[in-house]
């Protein structure tokens, strides 16, 4: 009898099914991606059952940070959420988030200097457009000119420090519409203009595309609230959230929308013991 | 697959020519492909944020006598507070790892007499059990749907006819709208209360049940002395400490 012959196997894998099935995934992660945006700090919010989306456009998103992530504060009065501001404009319209946020800006900083007439800022061509390449901003007015002159990276590492005292949007002080405005009431008159300005030039020429971007832009921060969007963490302290609260009653914005993730009637955040 | 067997077409030559294989070596495409996979997968947001609408009343004063009074026996009011730990963190549950929200709640007006027993009592935020197949509502939300009876009752049966397929997702919507602001049933007028240790997140699950409860009037409001001294009461009877030191400060001066 012969010995059995062992017949030679190639270790050969053929990867071509493997191939077809990674670029069906990656064309699928493609084509659903919407890139995460550059936040200055990570915000958990809390779950709810309302099934509202997010509008993609047409956003004045509002951020509260959670009291403290990093555990360095000590002073209890330090320990509170600070404020950053986000401006998402039409995708694919003329009023792209750039133009948007420059705007903002625009109006922003002329409320101010009308209102700080000692000590006005200066917003140069630059300054205006680091402004509008940046997704989302928090800190005083004062402090504004020097921020948009650091670099990318660098502006990143001074937000991201909730500790400092020039990081976050004051909010503090001011219950009339008329008085002196804080710097957060100053944005939301400026959102508020900025809106009514576009929505009232609509008759100047523009496409049916563009005018009725404009009327949603308008129609979301004025009317129905879908347009401005508070994202607070979940252990933000109510005291903050009131007080941001406050600031849009104050400004008659009374509509706005809380930024939550979904869960299920069954679930809730807190169990009975 | 990935190979191409060269023919030659079944014409024969005289020289018999060998039968060249094409191999192409698909491996280092598939690590590419993933690489890039992995890029997408952690550069994209899968999961879109939700929102709830809010609307407050406008910060201008209002008399007295235009204000709305809610009928007495329909109020019930919730006080809101978070449990912190020592590091002044939320404190959070340890087997379920949620934070600790607790309500205390009273209907109509406060008693100011303060003797009246278990007129303001502690409950939770929690969500549904099943037994034997039935949703079974537990904590606040048994407590306020017992208060909105008369709506949630209509609304079920709303439910089940969209479940049915018997209206439409969105006849049911404005069904269910409609039926929440029907001023021809009793229905509860809720105070939310956030007290001042009270987070975000506890005032989000106060206004989850309003929309589970299908409770269409209630307001956010801080709490008053009466409510302070409401709080002493119950802790003087259960002998726990409810009342802790606010851990931060406000810098509003309101």
């Amino acid at each position: 009898m012969g010995k059995a012959k062992i017949k030679k196997k190639s270790t050969f894998i053929d990867m071509t099914a493997m191939s077809d099935v990674t670029v069906l995934l990656l064309t699928f992660f493609m084509l659903t991606s919407t890139f995460l945006q550059k936040e200055p700090t990570i915000v958990y919010t809390p779950s709810s059952v309302s099934e509202e989306k997010v509008p993609v456009n047409n956003l004045v998103t509002i951020l509260v940070s959670s009291a403290d992530k990093s555990g360095k504060l000590e002073d209890p009065a330090a320990v509170e959420g600070k404020i950053f501001i986000s401006f998402t404009g039409d995708v694919d319209s003329t009023f792209s988030s750039g133009t948007i946020r420059g705007l903002m800006l625009d109006k922003a900083v002329g409320i101010y200097n009308e209102q700080h007439k000692t000590a006005p800022i200066e917003m140069t061509a630059a300054r205006r457009k680091a402004f509008m390449e940046t997704n989302m901003i928090g800190a005083p007015f004062a402090a504004l000119p020097a921020l948009l002159d650091m670099s990318i990276s660098e502006r990143d590492k001074v937000q991201g420090d909730l500790t400092r005292a020039d990081v976050g949007i004051p909010i503090n002080g001011n219950k009339d519409k008329e008085g002196r405005l804080n710097d957060f009431q100053v944005w939301l008159k400026a959102i508020y203009l900025v809106s009514k300005d576009i929505h009232d030039q609509k008759a100047d020429g523009l496409t049916a595309d563009e005018a009725k971007a404009l009327e949603d832009l308008y129609n979301a921060v004025t009317k129905d609230g879908r347009g401005i969007a508070i994202k607070a963490d979940k252990d933000t302290p109510f005291t903050t959230v009131e007080m941001i609260f406050d600031n849009l009653q104050t400004m008659s914005l009374n509509k706005f929308s809380l930024m939550t993730a979904l869960t299920s009637e069954e679930e809730v955040s807190s169990t009975a013991k | 697959m990935a190979e191409v067997a060269q023919n030659d077409g079944g014409e024969k030559k005289k020289g018999a020519q060998k039968k060249m294989t094409i191999r192409v070596d698909f491996t280092p495409m598939v690590d590419m492909n993933m690489l890039l996979i992995t890029f997408f997968m952690l550069c994209t947001t899968m999961i879109k944020s939700q929102t709830l609408q809010i609307v407050l009343p406008s910060n201008e004063k209002v008399n007295k006598e235009q204000q709305n009074q809610a009928k007495e026996s329909e109020a019930i009011t919730l006080i809101l507070d978070t449990e912190y730990n020592d590091n002044n963190k939320p404190k959070v549950d340890g087997e379920t790892g949620k934070t600790i929200h607790n309500i205390y709640w009273y209907q109509g007006i406060a008693d100011t007499t303060f003797t009246k027993p278990d007129f303001i009592q502690k409950e939770q935020f929690v969500g549904d059990a099943r037994e034997n197949g039935v949703k079974v509502q537990q904590g606040i939300r048994k407590i306020l749907r017992k208060q909105n009876e008369a709506v949630m009752a209509n609304y079920e049966e709303y439910k089940t006819k969209w479940k049915n397929r018997e209206i439409t997702k969105e006849q049911f919507d404005s069904l269910a709208k409609k039926n929440a602001a029907d001023s021809t049933l009793s229905r509860p007028v809720v105070i939310i209360k956030p007290g001042p240790n009270t987070t975000y997140e506890g005032l989000i699950n106060a206004l989850d049940e309003m929309n589970i409860n299908q409770i269409s009037r209630y307001s956010i409001q801080l709490p008053t002395h009466t409510d302070t001294l409401l709080i002493q009461a119950l802790e003087k009877k259960t002998g726990e400490t409810i009342i802790r030191p606010t851990i931060r400060k406000s810098s509003n001066p309101s």
